[in-house]
């Protein structure tokens, strides 16, 4: 049995646990009584507060029960917010109006177009109102493929659909003005097969700016997540034992020097976005999860060290299963991690940032994008996720413009601050007896999956099989069919369609000039290091070859090589990666 | 909707433009071409202009399909059609979508520059489907412009087209003086599922780095689909070496043939190897069963030079080999996958089942799927001698490439 067997057994295992424990105490007079002692203090701690047209309410909802059976499920199937399972929150109280304790500020706003200068413009706009710095950096295709931007054959792409880095002077551009160091600062990269070398330019660049000794107060993620990107999203530069070393390289490294840092956002967005069901999303993206808990684990790492470094990354679209999909992945990944790992509390907690569908907007009638995400919004923040991005609604046609990335954001902080719903009470809605027939019904399922890729020999061979990839194509293929025989209405699209043309939206596109300004550039910056860059790069390769850090040593490349040199100098070494169909 | 069957079946090639990787949209609409009867030759995600224009030069594909969700389709879609033209193939017509991402604005700058047709989101794939076959649709007929990859390509189409009318002539290029030493033709066969694309491909990198000049021919025969008659030629997605000028990659449906190869196959090797162009033609067999003789080794006429055989571990067991007549008729034989636990004991027991051959098969133990594996390089090596290819000035000698990790 590979290890997803393992954890599907130690889920049913909870699970009959759980009901042992409900139905003794129903029979055990003294559990009956402890059990009620602990509800009796859960309740009495719960502070008050009052709406603003005076209706008092608890600060945290609880079944409205005294029967020690009802209270052992409760207790023990979801947990009090912040307690195990974690079914209801990660934390004891988030998104609350409360002057202390409310904790993180959840809104996440995805920039990233042009020449660094034109993304940190960005940033700035749609950070005039945030209390914290929020910088969630989208990168353009030649960066996201580890290309530089004189690469042939790339012009149109370069600063098309994200920022173009070529080097670490691109780095310091990008997040020139924002102090980096502030204890609430939050940088999120979304960066996969190059992100070692994309994480040493951050962190060469930030030395330059803020000294050495800043490197244990940068804060924020890299989504680094190399089995999705197999699995769904395809940008994968090296062969897979290779990406997944690289990855582990730097997740070790962070571990030891960047105690605040996220260096891995395992991410069921792009398997969700490439067809898969929310289920599948699931399945697909905690057991990426549990693998790369594992590879750490063979590698000697300490999984309450490196655990609380391990954050998650969900789609959220429209179909009915994501009324519960971040409750189901905590519960499941707490349990894995504690029965299955042995881990503690901190690394049991699966901290969650979610990106409504970008997949469920369309262009027909786009405007409607809107409903659509503030609908996904709630969903998602029904699920208590501790950080979230709102799509703008002409994404389908462009890289957001302003207009309609402000208005995304927007959404948010009308959803958590102007409405009501989240800011007095937390546990709104957990216990209706909807969502507990869905969670039971998607972590069936969930597990369903688990044991069939345990039946292939876990995450990586199944991958090897090409599993998870005809799995989502298949669910993709199945969605289309659906949408084209009306079978799945979409408004607009296939049901009260008005037929009115698509308007004419401005688009946010680079110019050749600027893309020629780039070039430029990054030729001046390999001429300004012609003479240092063989030996770094020689340096690189060695250490590549001796299968020693790779990101301890990207921390030095990256001060005088570009991107495109250390991607292939390190392919030079671990070669090529093959895709699948 | 009934429309006239032309005499062969389309064949498109369909990709993904670079630093893209959106291929969700580019697989479902590659299932509904096939489920509609056509060939798609699907190339893959994050492809250069000049590696679609370099297939659809090879393939001779009827018209090309690009699937472009990233940006910078405007540059990109100008780049293919000129890159076609600048080759001679200007009469490839160039097609695409990218659902909202192409405005009608776009569209209208696109055609203005030679792309022949933008699909928008919400076109009814059916109706997609219809109009598709319906505009591109054309027998393949005899060009005397077309000149190198292309006259070799529209040879192989016209033979094609032949195979479908029992008793007619394949038609042949203009003869060329035939180079001696060149041209020996390798038949890869084995089980499906035994690796044959990842080791053909890595026997062509080591081919690429022995003979810095040379050229390569592979020739991929895949299944159609049995009731739709379409076919999705999926081998050039993995092949990475094959992305280079030096490498003539052609696919071929096997349109009902049941005999492991196209029935064009014997015509496209004499085609290729007639050329003169290639050191060395390799032919890869559908997945064979126990009683194949994809290559007519044991009657008829002898297609090959020289078979490869291509096992896994899997096989079934010690029974199952006893069964597999080409491992008798092969030259060659590699168990591949190396790296599986069984394959200890399928090294034994293959080679316990060459030797009651008495012909000295020397059994080759391969991992296609790791770079620089040794034991492909120790086969590259002994094909070679058998191919009289010594390594050229300036290549590497096969067997001593470079070994990483």
């Amino acid at each position: 049995m590979s290890q997803l067997g393992k954890i599907a057994d130690s889920i049913d295992a909870y699970n009959r646990h759980v009901a042992a424990e409900v139905a003794r105490a129903r029979t055990d007079a003294r559990f009956a009584a402890e059990l009620r002692a602990r509800w009796a203090e859960a309740r009495a701690a719960v502070e008050w507060t009052a709406s603003p047209t005076g209706t008092p309410l608890p600060r945290l909802a609880l079944p409205d029960t005294d029967e020690p059976g009802a209270i052992a499920q409760f207790l023990l199937g979801q947990g009090l917010p912040g307690q195990f399972p974690y079914a209801t929150a990660a934390y004891r109280e988030m998104y609350l109006d409360k002057e202390s304790g409310a904790g993180e500020e959840p809104m996440r706003l995805f920039a990233g177009l042009g020449l660094a200068e034109d993304t940190n413009a960005r940033f700035k706009y749609l950070n005039r109102h945030q209390k914290s710095l929020r910088l969630s950096t989208a990168f353009d295709g030649p960066t996201l493929y580890g290309l530089d931007s004189d690469h042939e054959g790339l012009l149109g792409k370069v600063g098309e659909g994200g920022v173009a880095i070529d080097t670490v002077e691109d780095m310091l551009r990008l997040y020139d003005g924002f102090d980096l160091t502030r204890k609430d600062a939050s940088v999120s990269m979304t960066m996969n097969a190059p992100a070692p070398v994309i994480l040493a330019m951050f962190i060469a660049a930030a030395k330059r700016r803020f000294g050495a000794g800043c490197v244990p107060n940068l804060r924020g993620t890299i989504q680094a997540d190399m089995l999705k990107e197999v699995q769904a999203q395809n940008e994968v530069i090296f062969p897979v034992d290779a990406s997944l070393r690289f990855l582990c390289d730097m997740i070790e490294w962070c571990v030891g020097h960047m105690p605040r840092w996220y260096p891995v956002s395992i991410s069921g967005y792009h398997i969700a976005e490439a067809g898969a069901t929310p289920v599948q999303q699931a399945a697909f993206t905690l057991s990426n999860g549990f693998t790369y808990a594992g590879l750490l684990r063979e590698r000697g790492a300490d999984v309450n060290k490196f655990g609380p470094r391990l954050s998650f990354f969900l789609d959220c679209g429209l179909d009915v299963e994501y009324l519960v999909l971040g409750r189901v992945c905590r519960r499941i990944w707490a349990v894995g991690m504690r029965d299955v790992f042995g881990a503690d509390a901190k690394a049991q907690i699966l901290k969650l940032h979610t990106q409504t569908s970008g997949r469920s907007l369309i262009a027909a009638e786009f405007q409607n994008n809107l409903t659509r995400t503030a609908v996904e919004l709630m969903l998602a923040y029904m699920n208590y996720t501790n950080s979230c991005h709102s799509n703008s609604a002409d994404e389908p046609f462009t890289t957001p413009t302003e207009k309609y990335a402000l208005l995304a954001s927007h959404g948010q902080s009308i959803l958590l601050e102007e409405s009501g719903v989240f800011k007095h009470t937390m546990n709104m809605f957990g216990g209706a007896p909807g969502l507990l027939a869905l969670e039971r019904q998607v972590e069936k399922a969930v597990l369903d999956v688990f044991r069939e890729m345990d039946t292939l020999g876990g995450v990586i061979a199944a991958m090897e099989q090409r599993y998870q990839r005809s799995k989502i194509q298949e669910a993709g293929h199945a969605y289309e069919k659906q949408v084209y025989a009306n079978q799945r209405p979409i408004i607009g699209l296939n049901k009260y369609i008005s037929h009115e043309p698509i308007p004419q939206v401005p688009l946010a596109r680079t110019s050749p000039r600027k893309q020629r300004l780039q070039v430029e550039r990054l030729r001046a910056f390999k001429k300004k290091h012609a003479r240092q860059a063989p030996a770094a790069l020689r340096r690189l390769e060695n250490v590549a070859r001796a299968r020693g850090n790779v990101f301890a040593e990207l921390v030095h490349t990256v001060e005088v090589c570009s991107l495109g040199q250390i991607t292939a100098c390190l392919a030079g070494v671990v070669g090529k990666f093959r895709p699948m169909v | 909707m009934a429309s006239p069957r032309p005499a062969a079946p389309l064949r498109l090639l369909t990709a993904v433009p670079i630093c893209d990787g959106h291929d969700s949209a580019v697989t479902t609409i590659n299932l509904e071409l096939a489920r509609h009867g056509l060939e798609v030759i699907y190339l893959g995600y994050h492809q250069a202009a000049s590696a679609i224009v370099r297939a659809a030069i090879q393939e001779d594909a009827h018209a090309v399909g690009l699937s472009s969700y990233n940006g910078g389709h405007l540059v990109f879609f100008k780049e293919v059609v000129d890159q076609l033209r600048a080759r001679g193939s200007g009469d490839i017509p160039v097609f695409g979508g990218g659902g909202g991402t192409i405005t009608p604005a776009d569209e209208r700058v696109m055609k203005r520059q030679g792309t022949d047709k933008i699909y928008f989101a919400g076109t009814p794939l059916d109706a997609m489907m219809a109009e598709i076959k319906a505009r591109y649709a054309r027998d393949p007929k005899p060009n005397p412009k077309f000149t190198g990859d292309r006259a070799l390509a529209r040879a192989i189409s016209l033979a094609e087209a032949a195979g479908r009318r029992p008793g007619a002539r394949n038609p042949r290029p203009a003869a060329r003086p035939r180079r001696p030493g060149r041209g020996f033709v390798i038949g890869v066969g084995g089980p499906g599922g035994a690796g044959k694309s990842t080791l053909i491909d890595e026997l062509t990198s080591r081919f690429l780095r022995a003979r810095p000049a040379g050229r390569i021919a592979l020739l991929a025969n895949d299944p159609s689909h049995p009731a739709s008659g379409g076919a999705i030629l999926g081998d050039r997605v993995s092949a990475i070496y094959a992305q280079d000028d030096r490498v003539f990659f052609r696919s071929l449906a096997t349109r009902g043939s049941l005999t492991g190869l196209s029935a064009a196959a014997p015509a496209a090797i004499d085609i290729l190897r007639d050329s003169g162009e290639f050191d060395l033609i390799l032919v890869e067999s559908v997945g064979v069963g126990q009683e194949s003789d994809p290559f007519n080794v044991f009657h008829g006429t002898r297609l090959v030079d020289a078979v490869l055989f291509v096992l896994p571990p899997h096989y079934g067991g010690r029974i199952q080999l006893q069964k597999i007549a080409l491992l008798n008729g092969a030259d060659f034989v590699a168990l591949n996958k190396c790296d599986h636990p069984m394959a200890h004991t399928a090294k034994a027991e293959i080679q316990a089942r060459l030797d009651q051959n008495h012909r000295g098969q020397v059994l080759h133990a391969t991992t296609a799927a790791r770079h620089f594996d040794p034991g492909v390089d120790a086969l590259f090596a002994a094909l070679a001698r058998q191919a009289g290819l010594e390594p050229a000035p300036g290549g590497e000698p096969a067997c001593q490439l470079r070994v990483a990790d």
